[in-house]
């Protein structure tokens, strides 16, 4: 039980960390806007947009909110996130905390 | 997501807290502003994802998903609009929804776009078209419902052969088919101030039109093939021409006809110093460095360039001096092989690539030898300006700026 603790204690510890430490140089939004191009160069965007569109043309204009949105479409944009992009995403970070740490 | 009374009911009041949240926490249009925004996170639960929400009340940043702080806050306070940090969208807990508005929605542009100037950008940010007025009337005159789906063959169209016009066609194929280009044509962005038909742009803008009409005939490019013969003379007449000359001298004349298009206001950042839609697209930066090898001192000189010509060495079955030209572009395939890292770090070249004999078999390696180190010779001597003498140097060239669009040349000697 206490190492349980323990290794949650340092688990979130080490959250904090990385937090920290993408914050520092903007790295966070280096990344995001990284993604952001990627989905958008892929088709991911357009993609999704045509889905939430069909989804809102079904229901109905009134009938659905942006809450219901997001919680249908989640699921599925998740998985359509090419693995490239997934990669390349998790090369960089992983590159920028080999060259920080 | 419609417009809620709720929130008409705000922006009449405090316009001013929903701009400077933007200007901080949104977009971010200074080093200051970016430092706090990066500090951004839930008041609650300390984290700096979960799609936050700030409330347009007080001061207090909550998380949307995951904890919900942002619901609670609403409720506990009962202050019930909040603003998304990601999108710079307002939510009203008392609709449910998110909720739009025209007068927010400008400042939001307007923080983004100082952002964007703010990090350097010569350039205007790209912005989605939006409907004016005037649209939205001529919109709901025409109801008609069209929607271009995977396997269309909108945009798709053949051209007919006017006689030993293929040089033109096949380059008009590749110019309807550039995103970029596409996109400025179709968008109506040519302000044209003649209107005597001798516009060559405005052919092309028509040119454009026809090839995303939906029309499944072919198009027959007479205007276009005539505005071609008056303004690139050496072109006229019936002969076979060289697809990439032709090529060469449609930028040249688009460019000559566009140029009045640019907005002076904003500073191009091209080797060309032009703002012109073809110069945006086409021109690159070619870098010359000669290295002088009896003081080792570099100049670097920059050429604009539309093009770079490949030698692809001596082909003994296929030295008929026959050129192909074609044209990569990086906007619409992000191609696995040929990245732009590539294209930039390919110099200094290996060994092998620096014999003369080498015969290149691929695209990389007609680069590679076109980027290799080259000696001059005796006979190349250039004046050094350190050593104020004719030296043997070397040279070597690289690509200072990708152009978004770029032309290969691939000549057989």
């Amino acid at each position: 039980m206490a190492a349980d603790l323990d290794r949650k204690q340092r688990d979130s510890e080490m959250k904090n960390a990385i937090n920290n430490k993408l914050n520092e140089n903007f790295e966070r939004e280096r990344l995001m806007e990284l993604l952001r191009t990627r989905l958008k160069e892929c088709g991911w965007r357009d993609k999704l947009t045509q889905e939430c569109k069909d989804i809102i043309r079904e229901k109905g204009l009134d009938k659905v909110t942006v809450d219901d949105l997001v919680t249908e479409i989640t699921p599925k944009a998740r998985e359509m996130v090419p693995d490239e992009v997934k990669r390349e995403l998790l090369e960089r970070i992983r590159s920028y905390f080999g060259d920080n740490v | 997501m419609a417009s809620c009374s709720h929130l008409t009911q705000f922006t009449k009041d405090s316009l001013s807290t929903y701009r400077k949240i933007c200007a901080w926490f949104i977009a971010g249009s200074s080093k200051k502003t970016r430092r706090a925004k990066t500090t951004r996170k839930c008041h609650e639960c300390g984290t700096p994802s979960n799609r936050l929400h700030a409330c347009l009340c007080c001061v207090y940043f909550g998380c949307y998903s995951g904890l919900k702080h942002i619901h609670s806050h609403a409720k506990q306070k009962d202050h019930k609009l909040a603003v998304d940090l990601t999108y710079g969208v307002v939510y009203c807990f008392l609709c449910g929804d998110y909720a739009h508005d025209e007068v927010l929605e400008k400042i939001l542009r307007e923080e983004r776009a100082k952002a964007w100037r703010s990090y350097g950008n010569k350039t205007a940010l790209y912005e989605h078209w939006l409907p004016g007025r005037k649209d939205v009337e001529l919109l709901k005159r025409n109801v008609k419902y069209q929607r271009v789906c995977d396997n269309s063959i909108i945009g798709l169209r053949g051209l007919i052969n006017l006689g030993n016009t293929c040089f033109m066609n096949c380059i008009v194929q590749a110019f309807t088919h550039t995103p970029l280009l596409r996109d400025y044509f179709l968008a109506d962005q040519h302000k044209c101030k003649k209107q005597d038909g001798t516009c060559i742009v405005c052919a092309m803008v028509s040119l454009f039109q026809e090839f995303y009409s939906g029309e499944r005939t072919p198009h027959i490019p007479f205007k276009l093939l005539h505005l071609v013969w008056t303004n690139a003379r050496h072109l006229a007449g019936y002969e076979q021409q060289d697809a990439h000359e032709f090529f060469i001298a449609a930028l040249d004349v688009l460019h000559q006809y566009c140029k009045d298009d640019s907005d002076e206001t904003i500073k191009s950042d091209n080797p060309h110093h032009c703002n012109c839609i073809i110069d945006r697209i086409f021109t690159g930066g070619l870098q010359s460095e000669l290295k002088c090898q009896v003081c080792s001192s570099v100049s670097t000189t920059i050429d604009p360039f539309w093009d770079i010509s490949l030698d692809l060495g001596n082909v003994l079955n296929n030295g008929n001096g026959k050129s192909n030209t074609f044209i990569a572009s990086a906007a619409s395939v992000p191609s696995p092989t040929l990245s732009d890292d590539y294209l930039l770090s390919c110099t200094p070249p290996e060994s092998d690539h620096l014999d003369d004999s080498f015969v290149p078999r691929s695209l990389i390696e007609c680069l590679k030898r076109f980027t290799r180190v080259e000696r001059l010779g005796s006979e190349g001597k250039t004046k050094c300006n350190t050593c104020e003498s004719y030296q043997e140097a070397t040279k070597q060239l690289s690509m200072k700026k990708l152009p978004i669009v770029v032309c290969f040349h691939l000549k057989v000697c």
